[in-house]
């Protein structure tokens, strides 16, 4: 029997799964933000803590335990609740290592660990890589880069820790915070966009025009007067008074056809055009009115804090 | 394409090495009867016929004990204790294969884990898992070995062994998804106590 052969290379397997734990833990924190358990964060870039935004249920007296046992202050810089994520910065002097993040894409059937540190020690799960998707957006709003869907069991307060691949990079942050019933990885790539964000504004700016809209049937004899053949538009339910809108001359009953000349037929669609980058520039929208098709232009805004 | 080469090797040693770990288990794990059905799993300790197994499985002052060759012995509970969640039987054999061990506070987290059992009834079913946490200084159940391992029913009592096949834990409880099982050297220390009160005739106290 070739036990020897064999059991070596368990062995070996079960080697790295830890070695890749106990590189990435170092760098897997305890957040002492809210009570019951505490939840993970992850030291993104010297002093700079990424953690989950639903964890975070005070904005100050943050305690955030590290893989040495010490325990540090730090100070919330600022959350982005459409990504789930919060960023903190370490009291000066904290010694923790930042994580790699990984270089290559993930792969469906790909061998990955959820860490977390919900207390003292470090803690794991094994699964993998179940399904994978394109750039997606989530109930409130965030542009997460990539689906990543996973088979693996989480636990509480593992929110805000890493999804590493058995080499030791990390893939994103795993939260429960932004799908029922299920875990969703934030991509690493997304991550480091909304951290750079945070740090320089304390929170993610959005576009704004302040309408509400919903979709609605374009009933054929509209659709030859406008000279269309979309068959959805979106009815303009709500103009906020002096909404970049409103400026623009968008009125209640509107149908909006188009945004900088791409269809839109859902309200997602409006959310999707109207990134961070977008703020200051004028964009044109094509609306129906009393059975014929006008152009208008608006001048992006800054979608108000308090929305959310 | 090399991607699938390499797989073509790795997988099935990767599957055959999981497998020889399990069986290995299997020819130290037991079923533990009780009331003529079927309890649990135990874990042959030492040759001379000492099952280690879960105090919840063992409830009463005796067992049946089904071999993995089959043969199927009375037991007698020598110790029992509700709060560690274990006992020690004694059946009326010796020569058989002792479980290797090892001690769980060596474990790091994210090492393999294989389990074997019965559960739901299904005779001597593996799991593979990884280490959730290593066991800490916490008292009871939150300072043992914890498992990310899907185990159910009929595991408990059972091994739950490190890659080598050297048995870290007896499994205990399922909490919050999690296996939960007591670290050998827990074991250890209640089996060692178990036989010096029986030097003693302490054995009774169980009966």
């Amino acid at each position: 029997m070739s036990a020897s052969s064999t059991d070596g290379l368990l062995s070996a397997v079960s080697n790295d799964l830890a070695a890749a734990v106990d590189t990435v833990g170092r760098s897997v924190v305890a957040i002492h933000a809210r009570r019951r358990i505490p939840a993970s964060g992850i030291v993104w870039q010297p002093g700079v803590v990424v953690a989950a935004h639903h964890t975070i249920q005070r904005d100050d007296d943050i305690t955030v335990g590290l893989h040495d046992g010490t325990s540090v202050a730090a100070t919330l810089a600022g959350r982005d609740p459409s990504t789930d994520l919060a960023v903190l910065r370490l009291a000066e002097g904290a010694s923790a290592p930042p994580v790699a993040p990984a270089t290559e894409p993930p792969r469906v059937g790909q061998l990955v660990l959820a860490l977390g540190r919900p207390g003292g020690s470090v803690t794991a799960s094994l699964g993998i890589v179940s399904a994978l998707g394109g750039e997606w957006r989530t109930w409130q709003g965030g542009t997460i880069d990539r689906f990543v869907r996973l088979d693996l069991a989480v636990y509480d307060g593992f929110s805000g820790g890493p999804l590493v691949a058995a080499a030791g990079r990390v893939i994103g942050v795993n939260t429960s915070g932004l799908a029922r019933a299920t875990a969703v990885t934030v991509p690493a790539s997304t991550v480091t966009r909304v951290v750079g964000q945070l740090l320089a504004r304390g929170y993610v700016a959005r576009g704004w025009l302040g309408i509400a809209t919903q979709p609605v049937r374009l009933p054929p004899a509209l659709q030859r007067s406008l000279g269309s053949e979309a068959e959805t538009g979106l009815v303009v339910v709500n103009v906020e008074p002096d909404s970049p809108a409103d400026r623009g001359a968008v009125q209640i009953g509107d149908i909006l056809l188009a945004l900088d000349g791409r269809p839109v037929s859902d309200p997602g669609d409006v959310l999707a055009a109207l990134g961070g980058e977008r703020i200051g520039q004028t964009i044109g929208l094509r609306v129906a009115r009393g059975g014929r098709a006008e152009s208008l232009s608006v001048t992006v805004g800054e979608r108000p804090r308090a929305r959310g | 394409m090399p991607g699938v080469d390499a797989l073509l090797g790795a997988v099935p040693a990767l599957e055959r090495a999981v497998g020889e770990v399990a069986a290995r288990l299997g020819r130290v794990t037991v079923h533990v009867r009780a009331d003529g059905r079927s309890a649990g799993a135990g874990v042959v300790w030492l040759r001379d016929g000492l099952i280690v197994t879960n105090a919840h499985v063992a409830a009463g002052p005796g067992a049946d004990v089904e071999l993995p060759d089959g043969r199927e012995l009375p037991a007698r509970v020598i110790a029992r204790d509700p709060r560690r969640d274990l006992a020690v039987l004694a059946i009326a054999t010796s020569d058989l294969e002792s479980a290797l061990r090892a001690d769980a506070r060596g474990l790091r987290p994210g090492e393999l884990l294989v389990a074997l059992g019965h559960p739901f009834g299904v005779s001597y079913a593996a799991a593979l898992g990884v280490v959730h946490r290593a066991p800490s200084a916490m008292r009871g159940p939150a300072g043992w070995l914890h498992a990310d391992i899907r185990l159910a029913p009929g595991n408990s009592g059972g091994p739950l062994a490190d890659s080598s096949g050297r048995v870290v834990g007896i499994n205990a409880m399922i909490v919050s998804g999690l296996g939960v099982a007591v670290p050998t050297h827990v074991v250890e220390r209640f089996v060692r106590e178990a036989l010096s009160d029986r030097g003693r005739g302490g054995g009774a106290r169980a009966a």
